[in-house]
């Protein structure tokens, strides 16, 4: 079943990228076969990345923030369809001015929806992997 | 084979074979108490992991498949699960639907639960089995090879649901505690047998060399009682026939002389009483075969023979000998089976009540062999009183010693056959 999506996910089934602020969605397959990165901007200067690929049954979630700002607080949410798989505070960090985070959820049967969601000041950014 | 026959090896044999069961029956009864307590260790383990692990982070929502529910158990609580021989963890909602397992794929799937699943989810406690991987939701664990083990007890949601908590054990560790057990047992049980044989060994050698020691003693002694029997009774025998039966010969020529010489009654009354002294001449001259045997290295055994069987054919009773092949034969064999035959032969006149005897003595290879038979009334061997075949159990002990065989057939109302076979030499 895994394998079946990787294949659908490579066809971009999944590669949805949405700004909250209707900024349009950008998307990029990596090198790994089963890997999907999708990218958008932020409703502020910022932008977003998640990248998704499967690990031993389960699925690895990187979500990136980028405001070429150092030192900046935002809040983040990890939604795994719909639930709130994981939440957390992440600083932006000194040389590149982004923070990533790395979450493992579980590969369930169907289509797993990811979404990754970061607050700051009003700017939000919030990116979607249907996986 | 004599050795067969010597009790320190039969007892150093039954001492192996003795070994042999209880290694075996010990590893068995090892393997067995082994099973039980790594059983025993699944079970408590696995209680402890259902109620004190899993349980506590069991989040909301696992039992609706709240996709955030599952991510947050296989985070949290999978690295403390899986330990040990823990290989496979399942948590199963009552209706046979699996809300968690390290193997994803299953997730979400239902398989209808079994009775003693279901016992278990409704009644508590925890169980043991070992996984009928055949079955759909056991497909995963082919992989893991072996035997799989698999322990189950009830756990709780956050909701109050009761949920089957389920993990799969490997057969490591029952080899584990397999060996640990016969490590601790095996050494023991054999340690003991061991020294037992090695402390008995010596004391049985002991006292079979005194034994051996004693029965050659007895045999001295008895071969020294028959020795001097025997010069008793041939001095015995040499007076009566030096002494009366030479008187008797005298006597009896004389009354054929003085009958002779008279006229009438006399002379018949004469002749009579010379034929009643011929007749005990006759008698006690059998006796003196009875109580000694003759010189069979001069007069030769088919003589002897010849005079033992006198009185048989004197009183009635058909006779049929055949003596040949006694030429090789040394003077102890000669004389031993001239003994037989003569006890043999007692019996026919004494208890057979036979009408027809055959005795037949033949040399056959390095052998001499002698058949006795009779058609008298016979008898039952394992009923017979002891003391009325006390010759003939003597005289298979005398065969015994000397290295031959006896053996003796016979059964009611159809005669006896006695049959004895001793080494030439």
């Amino acid at each position: 079943m895994t394998s079946i999506r990787n294949t659908i996910a490579t066809l971009a089934l999944v590669t949805v990228g949405l700004v909250a602020t209707g900024t349009a969605p950008a998307s990029a397959h990596g090198d790994d076969d089963d890997r999907v990165i999708v990218t958008g901007a932020c409703s502020g200067s910022a932008d977003w990345k998640i990248k998704v690929k499967t690990d031993d049954g389960r699925l690895e979630v990187e979500g990136e923030i980028d405001s070429n700002v150092a030192g900046q607080r935002w809040r983040w949410t990890l939604r795994h369809n719909g639930s709130v798989s994981d939440r957390g505070v992440a600083t932006t960090t000194a040389r590149s001015g982004s923070f990533e985070v790395e979450r493992r959820i579980v590969d369930l049967a169907g289509t797993d929806r990811v979404v990754f969601r970061a607050v700051r000041d009003g700017q939000t950014c919030r990116g979607v992997v249907n996986y | 084979m004599r050795w067969l026959t010597n009790p320190v090896v039969q007892f150093l044999a039954t001492g192996f074979v003795t070994l042999v069961v209880v290694v075996v029956v010990t590893g068995a009864l090892s393997r067995q108490a082994a099973d039980e307590e790594a059983v025993a260790d699944a079970r408590s383990l696995t209680r402890v992991l259902g109620r004190s692990v899993a349980q506590p982070d069991i989040p909301e929502g696992l039992v609706t498949g709240d996709a955030a529910a599952i991510d947050r158990l296989d985070r949290t609580v999978l690295d403390r699960l899986l330990v040990g021989d823990v290989r496979r963890i399942k948590v199963w909602a009552a209706d046979g639907t699996v809300l968690y397992s390290d193997r994803t794929e299953l997730i979400g799937a239902v398989y209808p639960l079994g009775a003693d699943e279901l016992e278990v989810i409704e009644d508590g406690g925890t169980d043991a089995e070992l996984s009928d991987l055949s079955r759909p939701e056991n497909r995963y664990e082919r992989e893991l090879g072996g035997d799989l083990l698999e322990v189950y007890t009830r756990i709780r949601s956050p909701e109050g649901e009761p949920l089957l908590f389920e993990a799969y054990f490997t057969a490591d560790e029952l080899g584990q505690q397999r060996a640990a057990v016969l490590d601790r047992f095996l050494p023991i049980s054999i340690g003991a047998l061991a020294a037992l044989v090695a402390l008995a060994t010596p004391l049985l050698l002991l006292l079979n060399r005194r034994l051996s020691r004693a029965a050659r003693e007895r045999e001295r002694l008895l071969e020294a009682a028959v020795r001097a029997s025997d010069a008793e009774r041939l001095r015995i025998a040499r007076d009566l026939h030096d002494g009366v039966v030479q008187d008797l010969a005298g006597s009896s020529m004389t009354l054929s002389t003085l009958a002779a010489r008279s006229e009438g009654a006399v002379s018949e009354e004469l002749e009579e009483v010379g034929r009643s002294l011929r007749v005990s001449m006759r008698s006690l001259r059998s006796l003196l075969v009875e109580i000694y045997p003759p010189d069979l290295h001069t007069a030769g055994l088919a003589a002897a023979v010849h005079d033992l069987l006198a009185p048989i054919v004197a009183a009635g009773i058909e006779v049929d000998s055949d003596i040949s092949g006694d030429e090789r034969a040394s003077d102890a064999a000669v004389a031993l089976v001239w003994r037989i035959a003569q006890e043999a032969v007692r019996n026919v006149a004494r208890h057979a009540g036979a009408t027809r005897m055959s005795l037949t003595i033949r040399g056959e290879d390095d052998r001499l062999v002698l058949e006795v038979v009779d058609d008298g009334v016979g008898f039952d061997p394992g009923t017979a009183p002891d003391d009325a075949h006390f010759g003939l159990r003597a005289a298979e002990s005398l065969v015994r010693e000397y290295g031959g065989s006896m053996e003796v057939e016979s059964a009611q109302g159809s005669g006896t056959l006695v049959r004895v076979e001793v080494p030439l030499a």
